[in-house]
């Protein structure tokens, strides 16, 4: 499918990684996470948001629409005139999917195992930006668009670092870009400076943060405001130009609370070797999720190398950079 | 897993030319009913790969369900919503959408890689040394 690639070498050097080759940065932070909070996780994914629900119900009947990274299936079967086979990298998350009904597998939004041009349409509904490379991110777009046939539309949504509430990102460990290139490395931390303080707790930042930080009364956002240390993990640059480039790479807290934890089972190892903390005072478990946050037009520049496709939309909508595309 | 989704699965691993169709060996499957929708039917099948659909039924021991050649749109127009069980619409709808395989194994046939069903669901992750460089 792809052009020869190489594989990673062992300094870890970006540019050679294989595309298709996990990094670690992704197994640790995204993986491992989001199979540890998979039922808390799901259950406060709910919400159906508006601009994806009426993608969905744009399809003409009969379509059959491939979810990549479907998470708890929140999309799956939304329009019932259509056929949905959703696909996660989680099994946790897959077999709550399962759970309800729905068509799915689990697989790599990286390398889809489909043929091409079956699918009617296609979504990936906060997914990329969990991928931690431009490379992973624009073969994660090309496959969407691989699998789907001609005129097929392909709607993308991702996080963007235009936060409409823009104290979020005070609240979230930015990640030094200079370590870019030891994310595909197993032996290197992604943060140079461990702060020794607490990470801030954060409301869940959803698509729609209204109806979440409702149901989140315990997980308030601390009024504590910025650490006189906030800035370590990347202050130590001495090229001026580092802190003039916007800020992507951030970990964001995810609280799971205690009686979840035990039923993970996942937590208590987690804990013991570092992985994740305790947050005694709100009575959960964190952990770190790995995210790459988009800027405007990030993902117009990603697709302006892709020969097979056009853009038919693009939006902004609740602090997600959106892009509707076709297949020529 | 229905068949649909496995008329759409390739393997992608290093070494698979197609990876396509991936061979069927079913520990377990079950029939779910659900109401054909016609419209649906037609639509799907021109995406449907007529030989890997009928050996997969032929894999769960059914080779009497699916003709050798596809049915034509105006077949299964003209059988409509009225279409009775020995209809082509019924059994593409049976084939595609009732048979849910529960355990079992797909196999790539160019490398023999084995993908389990586990539950309905397939697992097609690939190991570390078996993504494409």
């Amino acid at each position: 499918m792809l052009g020869a690639q190489e594989t990673v070498s062992t300094e870890g050097n970006n540019c050679s990684a294989s595309v298709q080759s996990t990094p670690d940065i992704e197994k640790k932070y995204v993986h491992r996470v989001y199979d540890a909070i998979a039922p808390h996780f799901s259950s406060t994914r709910f919400a159906k948001w508006p601009k994806v629900a009426g993608f969905l119900n744009s399809l003409r009947l009969g379509s059959v629409i491939l979810d990549a990274g479907c998470g708890n299936g929140k999309y799956l079967g939304f329009n019932p005139d259509c056929l949905f086979i959703g696909c996660d990298i989680s099994p946790p998350l897959i077999e709550i999917c399962a759970g309800r009904g729905h068509e799915v597998l689990v697989a790599d939004a990286v390398n889809l195992p489909y043929r091409d041009n079956f699918g009617d349409a296609a979504i990936s509904i906060a997914v990329l930006h969990h991928l931690s490379t431009d490379a992973r991110r624009r073969k994660a777009i090309e496959e969407l668009i691989r699998v789907v046939r001609k005129g097929g539309l392909v709607l993308i949504t991702v996080w963007a670092v235009e936060q409409e509430d823009k104290s979020l990102l005070n609240k979230w460990t930015p990640l030094c870009e200079k370590y870019n290139e030891e994310w595909v490395d197993p032996s290197s931390p992604p943060v140079r400076n461990q702060s020794t303080t607490v990470l801030e707790s954060i409301s869940e930042t959803d698509e729609d943060t209204g109806a979440v930080r409702q149901r989140n009364d315990n997980l308030k956002r601390s009024n504590d405001g910025l650490d006189d240390n906030a800035d370590v993990t990347c202050s130590n640059s001495s090229n001026i130009d580092e802190h003039h480039k916007t800020q992507q790479e951030y970990f964001v807290p995810w609280h799971l609370p205690f009686h979840r934890a035990e039923i993970s089972g996942a937590s208590a190892a987690a804990l013991e070797n570092g992985f994740a903390k305790r947050d005694d005072r709100k009575g959960t478990v964190v952990y770190n999720r790995y995210y790459h946050v988009f800027v405007e037009g990030e993902l117009q520049r990603l697709v302006a190398g892709i020969n097979n496709a056009v853009v038919v939309d693009q939006f902004y909508d609740k602090s997600n950079w959106c892009i509707v595309l076709e297949k020529l | 897993m229905r068949l649909l989704t496995h008329n759409m699965l390739a393997s992608n691993a290093r070494g698979a030319v197609t990876g396509y169709p991936l061979k069927l060996q079913v520990v377990k499957w079950s029939t779910k009913e659900a109401e054909p929708n016609p419209e649906f039917l037609r639509g799907m099948l021109p995406k449907i790969d007529w030989p890997a659909l009928v050996a997969a039924t032929q894999s769960l021991g059914l080779p009497e369900l699916l003709p050798e050649a596809a049915p034509t749109d105006a077949e299964l127009s003209a059988e409509g919503a009225a279409a009775d069980e020995g209809s082509a619409l019924r059994r593409l709808h049976r084939a595609l959408l009732e048979i849910h395989i529960e355990e079992g194994t797909l196999v790539c046939p160019d490398t023999d890689r084995c993908f389990p069903i586990s539950r309905g669901v397939p697992n097609m992750l690939l190991h570390e040394d078996e993504v494409r460089n």
